[in-house]
């Protein structure tokens, strides 16, 4: 297929030069290249060549993730398809912080103006302290990664992830980057139309890309995104602004949030577990129960877990946890998340695993590339391991609280 | 860099975290790197061509049609001819002071000495 999708300009985004443009079409060409023709060589390098190889050394057959790595970190064709994909991920950011570099003050100029215009609030405590699995080190690779700031009211880190992320996930996520919000957004709204969230936390919200769907789908509701980056957040509610969709923005832990008990009817959050930590996710999953009222729910969309994957599927999905900053990738993935709930609280019964279908073919024709083949061409996939995102769907976790403690019983 | 450039406030160039090597040899990981720096300044540099191109057409001129129909003269011919030249010259420097050093005699123990010679005595 070729991607010509192109991201939807807004007030916040940095300008591009021409030769600005065009490096990060390579990066993001590079992306899809990789995917489409250098990652499908994997498996046969594997199946041929290296797998033999172990069992001659070995005089046994690879048995989990951790033997194929091993075997396969040896082979040139890996060692290829790796560094090229560590490349593009550099590449991504390099070229899109060349333009912020340029433009950094007026950007922030901008962004305290729409601030300023926005009726929602934006809350960033004083000596907010972010937790180690954000601040050891620059998650995906991302150069000072969610919360470093280098000048007063920064939102360079905003623009990097807005852009970058735009390019890594080569527009898969749609012209605003909001695919994974729709797509949940969608998934409610069908399977459980009467659901009336009267209040709405997005957990991990970053720059609000996931977040400004529920503003669109659930209009009354009174909706707050959260994330421990203050240049995230403060990018975050003047993109909402430039946007025209105002939301609610705070510096907090999901850990540990300011909310009072029972303050929101729906909780949830996108691609935020598997970047926090072991000891972590536990207390998001209290801090979820402890944030819902009765009747509500939390859905978080991540990764689904590795118990039903092959281990060569394993050994590929891992390789984000060695080459791309993301230490608790692989590890999440092995998480008990329906026993975590439960202890949490929520009546195992009320917690399960679904698909919400990606909502890329909503995208048409609202920015360029996004024509009805191309966006069809992504919604069509088959999952396979190393691709952006999943054909069908993303894997949600879902968990109701039931409105009455003996409801549970 | 002017002054006015100096106060302005910079972003975060390179990310934490310690970066893995990919390939055995040393050096590898670097040079592919540069490959691919390499290789995005030539897109870069085709898509301003084939940008110029279509200002050009935007502006009555087919500059495409023009050069593909282009006809080079002597001098035009002399001048790529030379330009390649050089280029290749550049290209190839390690080859021709390899070529140097052989025509010198200059050899890895020939180069010890000197040191040995200069720095040591």
């Amino acid at each position: 297929m070729l991607n010509c999708f192109q991201q939807a300009a807004h007030g916040m985004l940095p300008e591009t030069t021409h030769d600005e443009a065009s490096r990060q079409e390579f990066a993001k060409s590079l992306k899809g290249f990789i995917q489409s023709h250098l990652l499908p060589g994997l498996e046969p390098v594997y199946q041929k060549r290296v797998a033999k190889n172990f069992e001659k050394e070995t005089g046994r057959t690879p048995e989990n993730r951790h033997d194929i790595r091993k075997a396969m970190v040896k082979d040139p064709y890996f060692q290829l398809y790796a560094s090229i994909n560590r490349i593009a991920q550099e590449l991504l950011w390099e070229s899109t912080n060349v333009s912020i570099d340029r433009q950094l003050p007026e950007l922030i100029e901008k962004a305290r103006a729409f601030s300023a215009a926005s009726p929602a609030e934006l809350n960033i405590p004083e000596g907010f302290e972010p937790p180690r699995y954000v601040s050891a080190l620059d998650i995906h690779c991302m150069p000072g990664g969610y919360c470093s700031e280098v000048t007063e009211d920064d939102i360079a880190a905003g623009v990097l992830y807005d852009r970058g992320v735009y390019l890594y996930t080569m527009g898969y996520t749609g012209p605003n980057n909001d695919d994974m919000g729709r797509s949940v957004c969608n998934y409610l709204k069908r399977n459980m139309p009467e659901f009336k969230p009267r209040r709405i936390l997005d957990m991990g919200c970053t720059v609000g890309h996931s977040t400004l769907p529920y503003r669109e789908y659930f209009p009354d509701a009174e909706i707050w995104g959260i994330d421990v980056g203050a240049p995230v957040v403060r990018y975050a509610h003047a993109r909402a602004e430039a946007m025209g969709k105002p939301v609610n923005f705070a510096q907090m832990n999901a850990e540990e949030t300011r909310f009072e008990d029972g303050y929101f009817d729906l909780v949830v959050s996108h691609i935020l577990l598997h970047e926090t930590s072991g000891k972590a996710m536990p207390r998001i999953f209290n801090e979820c129960e402890r944030l819902l009222a009765p009747g509500g729910l939390m859905i978080h969309a991540d990764l689904p877990p590795f118990d039903l994957m092959d281990p060569f599927t394993q050994f590929i999905l891992d390789n984000e946890t060695w080459y791309n900053n993301e230490p608790f990738w692989g590890a999440m993935r092995d998480m008990d998340q329906i026993e975590l709930a439960e202890k949490a609280g929520f009546p195992r019964e009320q917690v399960r695993f679904d698909t919400a279908p990606m909502a890329v073919m909503e995208f048409n024709a609202q920015s360029a590339g996004y024509d009805a083949e191309s966006t069809g061409e992504v919604a069509d996939r088959d999952f396979t391991a190393g691709e952006f995102a999943p054909g069908g769907g993303w894997e949600v976790l879902i968990a109701h609280k039931p409105q009455r403690k003996h409801e549970a019983a | 860099m002017s002054e006015a450039t100096d106060n302005r406030p910079h972003v975060i160039k390179d990310s934490r975290g310690k970066r893995p090597a990919f390939y055995a040899a040393e050096g590898i990981d670097n040079l592919t790197s540069m490959v691919m720096v390499l290789a995005s300044e030539l897109t870069v540099l085709r898509d301003r061509l084939d940008a110029a191109e279509r200002v050009a057409r935007a502006s009555g001129i087919d500059l495409a049609a023009g050069i593909e129909s282009l006809e080079l003269d002597e001098d035009a011919l002399r001048s790529r001819e030379s330009w390649r030249q050089d280029f290749f010259d550049r290209l190839f420097y390690l080859a021709r002071k390899e070529a140097n050093e052989a025509a010198n005699a200059e050899t890895r123990e020939s180069y010890d000495q000197a040191i040995e010679d200069i720095a040591v005595k």
